[in-house]
Formats: C-alpha cells, structure tokens, sequence
C-alpha cells in the first residue's frame, strides 16, 4: 500500500535529513517509528505526505509515486493519504461533526463547498465515523468544548473522512494522559484491522510501540537502524537506538 | 528584621547609579516639556481669549436654548440619512476590505507581489483622511448621502484591511495546515478553515467600524456629504441656535445608541 524507497532529503545548506530510507507498509498493518529527538522521524512522514519535498527517492501510495508530483496532481494524489499529527488541529469554533466532514472536502468539488457548505450525505458519513471512534454523542458540540483525547479522536475521524488507504500519525498521543494514549492506540490498532488501512505511526513510547505495533522501524541520523517484527526485536536494539543519540 | 539586614535602594545601587537614572528622567521631562512648548507656540495658543470668549459663548448658549423640539420631525430624515450613510460605507468597507485583507495577510496571500500591491492599496485608502474622501466623492458625484457613503466606505477599506489581515495574520494556521493535508482546495481551505477561525474577530472589527462610521457621517456633512452634519451646518450659518442645540441632542443619542449596541453585540460575538 505505501512504499517508500531510497527516500532522501539534503537541505539547501547540504544537511542530510533522510539517507536513502526504505519502508513499507501493508493494508491492515500497523508500524511503528522510533528514535530519538531530531533523528528524521517527522521528517520521514513529511516528505511521505509531501509538505516537504524529498530530494531523491520514491513515495508509492497504491502504486503512484507521489515524489515527482506537484499542483493539481499532488493534491488528488495525496487524497489516498491522511494525517493526523501530534496536536488535534481542528477549526475550534466549529462543531465536532463539520470538522470531521472537513475530511472529505478534497473529493469534493462545486459551488456548495466552496462557499463553505458541506452536502448532506457527507454530513451523514461523518457521524458515521464518529461514532466509529466512540464519539457520536458530541457531533454538534463546538470543537473547543473537546479534551486532548477527545479532540485527537475527532482528527481520527477526519482523516477516515478522507476515506484514505494510508494514515500517518506523527506523534499522535504526545500530549496525552497514559488512559487517552491507550485509548488512541487501540483505535489506530482496530482501523488498521478492520478498515484495512496502512498505518504508520512515530512514538516515543516504547512500551505502548511494542504493544500495538505489527512491525518497530528505528530511526537514526536520517537513516535505517532496523526495520523488524515486533517479536524478533529485543528492548536492547531500542535501548541501542535511544543511547547512540545520546553518546 | 534589624535596619541592617534589610538594604535601602539607594545603598544598593549606589551613588553614581542613581544620579545616572535621576539625570534620564530630568532629560526625559525637559524633551516632553519642549514638545508641549513648541505645540503651544504653534497653534498660538491664547487662554486669554477663551476667558474674554466666555461672554460670547454663554451667549450662544442661552440662544439654543431651549431645544427647538417642533423641528424634532424635520430633522428624523436626515438622522435616519447620517445612520445609514455610516451603514453602507460599513458595508461597502467589509466587502472590499476581506478580499483585500486575505491578500495583504503574509501567512495565506498568494504571493509576495500581490501582497505588497494589496498592502498598498489598504495604507493608501487609510492615510487619506475620510473628509477628503468626501470632498473628492461631492466633487466627482454630487451632493448628498452618497458621496459620504463611498467615502466611508473607502476609508473603511483601509481600516477594515489592515485590522482584517493582522487578524488573519495572528490565527492558528494548525488547522489550516490539517485541511490542506486533507486535499482540500484553496477555496476550500478558506471558507472552511480561514473564515470560522478569525469571523468573530472580524465581525467585532466591523461593529466597532460600524461605531466610528456613525461618528465620522456626523461630520462629512459639513462638506455636503448629506446627514445631520448638513443640517447642523444649515442651522449655524442661519444662526437658528436652538435648531443647532436640537441637532446635537440627536447626535449625541445616536452616537451613544451606537456605541452601546456596538459593544453589545461585540460582547455576544466573543
């Protein structure tokens, strides 16, 4: 579903961030990024949905490579590809169930929509996946009324209001409490699974990657440290991944 | 506590410190003291003259009074043209200024040029001052309310785009970024992301524009851009003082009617 290979980004000033990264993620997996602070994590999920523009490599969603693409193209390209960051990013003064719709604006054209109107049957869809994340009861309360857990949920609902096949998280539980983070993981775990999605996530919590994720992904300098089965990847390689930044 | 343990400033810091602060603020007043000097010097103030006026104004005073209320009607015309005036260049002023604003914002105009031009447009339409919009607007169209529309409206514009696009400028541009990773268009973008973030603030910025409008059509009808300001002018040059004293006791309603709606509906927004 998404594979991204020898995937490079050099800056102007001749930084390397990304050395010919290879991944791949299969519909119904979950895969986990690691490594520590300033070691291409976002980064690599940048350049995957393309805010930043790789330098050399491929990123294939469904078989399309979105690297080489710009305008017009990138965006429906990109359509097959949500995101959900670390903070919910949702338009505070509108209610729970427009924000979720907002999801499906890019497959959406017309007058309608443009004058900031969202049609009816979206409107619908989007309580569906509210209630997909266990929040159908808050559809018409304004989004600033929302706690962090919930209002990360909310941007879950969204990104599955783009009906997408990939989603990436960059760091989607990092202000929440232990309950919420497990709440979010759970339900990234159960999408996945059930909505045949490929996902992949960027966590600094260990413990809670080993848990949930299908396969860990270490990050170094911008390159592969490993790329493993959960079960064959023992806590020593991630406690090796952690101490090497640190050194 | 014992005097020793506790340090007066002034031993603090010490002697040559202080003086250094006491000589600034010296400094400091002598500078604004000048500044007020030459401000007195130039208008060519004379208190003098307002104390002999005194007779003079108290004389004008006992003309207008009391209030010549049998012209009340008469004059509900023009008090309804000096509201409305102030509405439409309100309104003219929005309409023109958001497109502007959305251009003039660093963080969502399309490009740097653009920008510049918009930004342009906007301290152009503000720097001149809205009387002379008026005079121009009587010049090119005529007489009447309508040229003190447009005036307005065309200073709003400057008023409005500026205040509009540091709005637009100071919003959280997370969700913005959210919608654009969605796939949605720029349009798109806009009305379901720009709009509801910074609306409040805007309709705030336009109730309080709304205000001064009402204050500023007061007196564009002093260079016959119709309203009460006309009739006002009327009623001087006639010497009808009690008609004068009427037409301020309008003014003065509308203009605290304004202000308290105003601040009422700005309330209810935020």
């Amino acid at each position: 579903m998404l594979q991204v290979h020898d995937l490079t980004l050099r800056y102007p000033n001749g930084t390397l961030a990304l050395t010919r990264f290879n991944i791949a993620v299969g519909a119904g997996e979950l895969v986990i990024v690691l490594g520590g602070n300033g070691s291409g994590k976002t980064t690599l999920l940048r350049c995957i949905c393309r805010t930043l523009a790789p330098s050399a490599g491929e990123v294939r969603v469904n078989g399309i490579d979105l690297a080489p693409l710009g305008g017009e193209r990138l965006r429906r390209a990109r359509l097959e590809l949500a995101m959900i960051s670390q903070h919910a990013s949702l338009v505070r003064r509108r209610s729970v169930l427009a924000n979720v719709a907002t999801g499906a604006l890019g497959r959406l054209g017309g007058l309608w929509t443009a004058l900031g109107g969202l049609p009816a049957r979206e409107l619908a869809a989007a309580h569906g996946h509210l209630v997909e994340v266990g929040l159908g009861h808050l559809a018409h309360q304004r989004a600033s009324t929302l706690s962090g857990g919930q209002a990360q949920r909310v941007a879950i609902a969204r990104a599955l209001a783009q009906n997408p096949r990939v989603l990436l998280a960059d760091e989607p539980i990092a202000s929440l409490d232990p309950e919420a983070a497990e709440e979010i993981m759970r339900l990234l775990r159960r999408l996945a699974v059930e909505a045949n999605l490929a996902v992949l996530c960027v966590l600094h919590q260990v413990d809670l990657a080993y848990k949930y994720a299908d396969r860990l992904v270490g990050i170094r300098d911008g390159a592969m440290a490993f790329d493993l089965p959960r079960a064959e990847l023992s806590r020593e390689t991630v406690r090796q991944l952690y101490l090497s930044k640190a050194a | 506590m014992s005097e020793a343990t506790v340090p007066l400033a002034w031993d603090a810091r010490g002697h040559g410190g202080d003086a250094i602060v006491l000589a600034k603020r010296i400094g400091i007043a002598l500078v604004l003291l000048l500044i007020i000097a030459q401000s007195l010097i130039v208008v060519e103030a004379r208190p003098q003259d307002l104390i002999t006026g005194v007779h003079g104004m108290a004389d004008i005073v006992r003309r207008a009074m009391p209030p010549d209320f049998a012209k009340f009607s008469d004059e509900l015309w023009p008090a309804l043209e000096t509201i409305d005036i102030a509405i439409f260049g309100t309104v003219g002023g929005i309409l023109l200024a958001v497109p502007l604003a959305v251009l003039a914002a660093a963080n969502v105009s399309p490009s740097r040029p653009i920008y510049f031009v918009a930004r342009a447009i906007i301290g152009f339409a503000r720097a001149v001052p809205d009387l002379v919009w008026a005079l121009f607007f009587v010049t090119a169209v005529g007489l009447g309310p309508f040229p003190g529309g447009l005036a307005l409206a065309v200073h709003s514009v400057g008023m409005l785009g500026r205040l509009f696009a540091e709005t637009i400028e100071q919003m959280d541009m997370a969700p913005i970024d959210a919608l654009a990773l969605t796939g949605a268009r720029r349009i798109q973008i806009f009305t379901h992301g720009v709009i509801p973030s910074v609306l409040p603030s805007l309709l705030g910025i336009s109730l309080y524009r709304l205000d001064e409008n009402i204050r500023s059509s007061l007196v564009l009808g002093f260079v016959g851009a119709g309203g009460i300001g006309f009739q006002l002018l009327t009623a001087m040059n006639l010497f009808q003082y009690r008609e004068v004293s009427l037409l301020l006791i309008i003014t003065f309603v509308i203009v605290q009617a304004a202000e308290r709606l105003s601040a009422i509906l700005r309330e209810k927004i935020s």
